[in-house]
């Protein structure tokens, strides 16, 4: 092993899977920081990872449930004994023709995760959370202009020009989850003579450092940018000549209709941005040589994929695409398959996907993936039968997670689990293990090896890194690949014939000419050094059916929606006399969200170096209105939810919205129960039993909540 | 005056804490396994002001570390005279081998940034990280800041450089050696 000396590898306290270099003394890491050759920057979660490495409440065996689920009762058991759980239940599941009814809940760490191999092998589907935060972003992007950047994939701030305009509409990029190195890039711009406008309920710290801090009422964005798009179109301060040669004949017509009516005063009116606001920012965009813009929370609401819509649509006009300072348009690295690869089962026709009222509706707007947060309705309906899960944390994590719990326990007229299996590999004690069959002690990544490639892209174009292990494996713990590839070589040797996962990588690797030695040789990492700028000119086309840009949404066209809606979610426009507050909540960059490594991390929920406490934040105006006082302990109720909490009263809140961070309300773990503090998930309705519109005009995620406050 | 110093630039400052658990693994003040939120040493904190109200508001962020007193008071309340302000570099040293663990120094110090080992019952604190910087390195906060809000070297400087790039001193927050900076208006 590795000895004094820095060691190139990769941060995973979230998803974003920074560059780092540790330092290894005697066997034990000391230090990390960022990598240099990767625009060396680490943030607080990842410096904090050493604490979730040599926690002692790291898990170190296999652990199977021996009470009720939900109870939190286990034995330890061997490797052996847990691999033949698992390997009996998929192959009665598949003798019975259900393969399909197997899911795994996981991050993939690139398109071609092992985990995922399997998954296919079984003929299940994976699911995950975090692509599904931002599908309607990237659906919205593919139907445009035919790619794919997820919310990893930021603005390239270190390519914004002078008098760029970064316009961040429901994002914290302050709070990472990208690339540890964009709040400098973003800082770095700025100083260059970029101005950074901040459009947000919420006046966090980037609104502190922008330009210009624009509250707006939450789900208000797509009405925003439809009015700067309609006043932009009426006075012709768009980008003719792009528009002109890219955009799909016909549809600027269609446009200038659509938007006739969408002026920046009726567009106020939904939005609650002022119209000369309005008219001001599309101005200032139209004469900026370049504009990005980014979101995250705003792209969960209801109304999604018209907001998705909508940006989409002010990109084009504005002619900022793949150009520094605009959006980029990212590859995909040209990795190896490792063959045979088993197919894909047909997710359109066995999926779980979409169990609302308006399934078949919804069915135009298929993912690729199935979301985690429709597994509760699916054991309902029995349509889902396994589950395995790792990072993840479905307890806590997913919208209504409430119903994700009451799915687990439900049992048949024999008194049998409706969900016949459920697996979780975990790191540290985790909510969702409580409802687990089986917990697998999983590996940091410290101690694993793995290659990424999908976040990675913001450095320097489609970019692989090497996680390598830097110290001995604590326990008896597995990373989870590991697990799958031997359970794979058990069940389906045909795809699993590469020795291991570093050969597996190998091959992969070797579709850019690398392998895992010459990575390692050359530092763990592995990029051609660009992204390349405006590739449809080379390409002579976009990647979309006509090749050109295409603003309207012509396949949409039988559900009325070929133009983006302006209106707020429907969440937000029902009850409001009931529940008059809109629930607002976001993240921090002290802790990452509700993934147990962080939750229990004890030097990210200590006051000084992470965060303890998550009160309801509510603007005075409003508390004084409620006869509220600050610190009373208040009851929040959604129409699906009821929690208690005390109140912090802050000017930094729009008024008629309630803040709550996401990342709370863990009852396992000795650190991450501290507090009587809740998840913000306890008062968002469940996914698969509450969908209605946002069935049609939302992405996959819907966090879109109203709330009532009482003493 | 030959001090060292580090200039926090307040108009980069995001609050993120990553210098608070870079310096504490660094200089080992976590027991990773066992240590429980609120119970481990800090060699740096974040502060905040945020002023105005909604929607008219403006917040900066900081953090505060042993400020390097030009008299530290320090010095003065430790009997056992374990404190001294290193002549060649200006920075303030606790020889945790002389330190008898009276406390006095905590209670003197006006920053409330010297921490005390209960265990080996010695006070510490931020020693700008004197045995990287007389070997040329930064100190780890500088180092590691995600915002590149930090800097290092001789105060006057970091004095001339926050004037060349239009930055004016925060005097107030600035009495002692550290300094803070910020843009005008």
């Amino acid at each position: 092993m590795h000895e004094n000396k820095w060691i190139p590898t990769v941060c995973y306290q979230c998803k974003a899977e920074c560059a780092i270099l540790a330092r290894v003394e005697d066997g034990v890491v000391r230090e990390v920081k960022g990598n240099p050759r990767a625009r060396g920057k680490m943030c607080v979660k990842g410096m904090a990872g050493i604490t979730t490495l040599y926690s002692q409440e790291r898990l170190k065996k296999p652990l199977l449930r021996v009470g009720e689920r939900g109870e939190g009762k286990f034995k330890e058991i061997g490797w052996d004994e847990a691999m033949g759980i698992m390997e009996k239940k998929l192959r009665e599941l598949m003798k019975r023709g259900e393969g399909h009814k197997f899911t795994y809940s996981m991050f993939p760490h690139s398109t071609t995760d092992p985990k995922w191999r399997f998954v296919n092998a079984v003929g299940g589907f994976i699911s995950t959370g975090l692509p599904h935060c931002d599908s309607a972003k990237i659906m919205a992007h593919l139907h445009t202009f035919g790619c794919f950047p997820n919310h990893h994939i930021a603005p390239m701030y270190y390519t914004v020009p002078r008098g760029g305009i970064m316009i961040l509409s429901g994002r914290h990029p302050f709070g990472c989850l990208d690339d540890a190195c964009v709040p400098k890039h973003i800082l770095d711009a700025k100083e260059r003579g970029a101005k950074l406008i901040v459009i947000d309920p919420i006046f966090r710290t980037e609104a502190s450092k922008a330009d210009w801090w624009i509250p707006i009422k939450p789900g208000g964005d797509a009405a925003l940018f439809l009015g700067m798009a309609s006043h932009m179109l009426k006075k012709g301060i768009h980008n003719k000549a792009f528009c002109d040669k890219w955009v799909r004949e016909g549809d600027m017509e269609g446009l200038a209709a659509f938007l006739k009516d969408k002026t920046p005063e009726a567009m106020s009116t939904i939005c609650e941005v002022p119209a000369k606001d309005i008219i001001k920012l599309a101005e200032m965009c139209a004469k900026a040589p370049s504009v990005s813009i980014d979101a995250f929370k705003s792209i969960m609401y209801g109304n999604a994929m018209d907001w998705g819509h909508a940006w989409s649509i002010f990109l084009v006009i504005t002619g900022n695409l793949d150009n520094p300072g605009g959006q980029p348009l990212p590859e995909i690295a040209p990795m190896a398959p490792v063959k045979p690869a088993p197919p894909a089962p047909n997710l359109k026709e066995l999926g779980y996907h979409r169990t609302g009222p308006n399934r078949d509706k919804f069915n135009h707007y298929n993912f690729i993936l199935e979301p985690t947060w429709y597994a509760a309705q699916a054991v309902k309906e029995g349509n889902l039968k396994v589950f395995f899960a790792s990072e993840c944390n479905p307890a806590l994590s997913e919208m209504g997670s409430g119903e994700w719990r009451k799915a687990m326990t439900m049992k048949d007229k024999k008194g049998d689990y409706l969900l016949e299996l459920f697996v979780v590999t975990e790191i540290l004690p985790s909510e969702t293990m409580k409802w687990a069959d089986l917990v697998l002690p999983d590996q940091t990544n410290f101690e694993r090896w793995e290659l990424l490639y999908m976040p990675w892209w913001y450095n320097f174009g489609h970019t692989a890194a090497v996680c390598q292990p830097v110290v001995k494996p604590i326990g008896e713990s597995r990373h989870a690949n590991r697990v799958m590839i031997e359970l794979g070589k058990r069940m389906f040797p045909e795809f699993f014939a590469f020795k291991d996962d570093v050969e597996y990588y190998d091959i992969e690797l070797s579709g850019v000419g690398m392998s895992m030695q010459k990575m390692l040789d050359g530092g763990a990492l592995w990029s051609p050094g660009t992204v390349g700028f405006r590739k449809y000119e080379d390409a002579g086309k976009f990647n979309t059916g006509s090749g050109k840009i295409e603003l309207e949404w012509r396949m949409y066209a039988d559900i009325g929606q070929q133009w983006p809606s302006p209106e707020l979610p429907l969440e937000f426009r029902r009850d409001a006399d009931t529940y008059p507050f809109i629930l607002v909540n976001f993240r921090t960059i002290f802790l990452n969200n509700t993934g147990a490594w962080s939750q229990n991390n004890a030097q990210l929920r200590d006051s000084v170096s992470g965060l303890d406490a998550n009160p309801l934040l509510l603007n005075p105006i409003d508390a004084a209105r409620l006869g509220i006082a600050n610190g009373d302990t208040v009851t929040v109720e959604s129409s699906t939810g009821k929690v208690r909490i005390p109140v912090l009263f802050t000017e930094k809140i729009k008024p008629g919205c309630a803040g709550l961070i996401h990342g709370f309300g863990q009852t396992m773990g000795k650190v991450a129960s501290r507090g009587k503090w809740i998840s913000d998930n306890e008062l968002i309705a469940d996914a698969g039993s509450h969908l209605d519109e946002q069935d049609l005009r939302g992405g996959e995620a819907h966090v879109s909540t109203r709330v009532r406050i009482v003493k | 005056m030959k001090q060292l110093s580090i200039m926090v630039d307040l108009d980069r400052c995001i609050g993120c804490k990553t210098c608070i658990v870079a310096c504490r693994n660094h200089y080992g003040l976590v027991d990773h396994e066992k240590s429980m939120p609120g119970t481990m040493s800090h060699y740096l904190r974040v502060e905040s002001q945020c002023t105005g109200s909604y929607p008219n508001l403006k917040e900066d962020y900081w953090v505060v570390m042993c400020q390097h007193c030009k008299k530290p008071p320090c010095i003065k309340a430790c009997e056992a005279g374990a404190i001294h302000k290193d002549v060649q570099t200006g920075i303030v040293l606790i020889d945790k081998n002389t330190c008898v663990g009276a406390k006095k120094c905590i209670e003197k110090c006006p920053y409330e940034v010297i921490q005390f080992d209960a265990a080996r019952t010695y006070a510490h604190k931020c020693s700008l990280c004197y045995d990287r910087v007389i070997h040329g390195q930064e100190p780890v906060c500088v180092e590691v800041c995600l915002a590149d809000a930090l800097s290092f070297g001789e105060r006057e400087i970091l004095l001339m450089h926050a004037d060349a790039a239009g930055k004016k001193v925060v005097k107030k927050m600035s009495t002692q050696s550290i300094l803070y900076v910020k843009s005008p208006g």
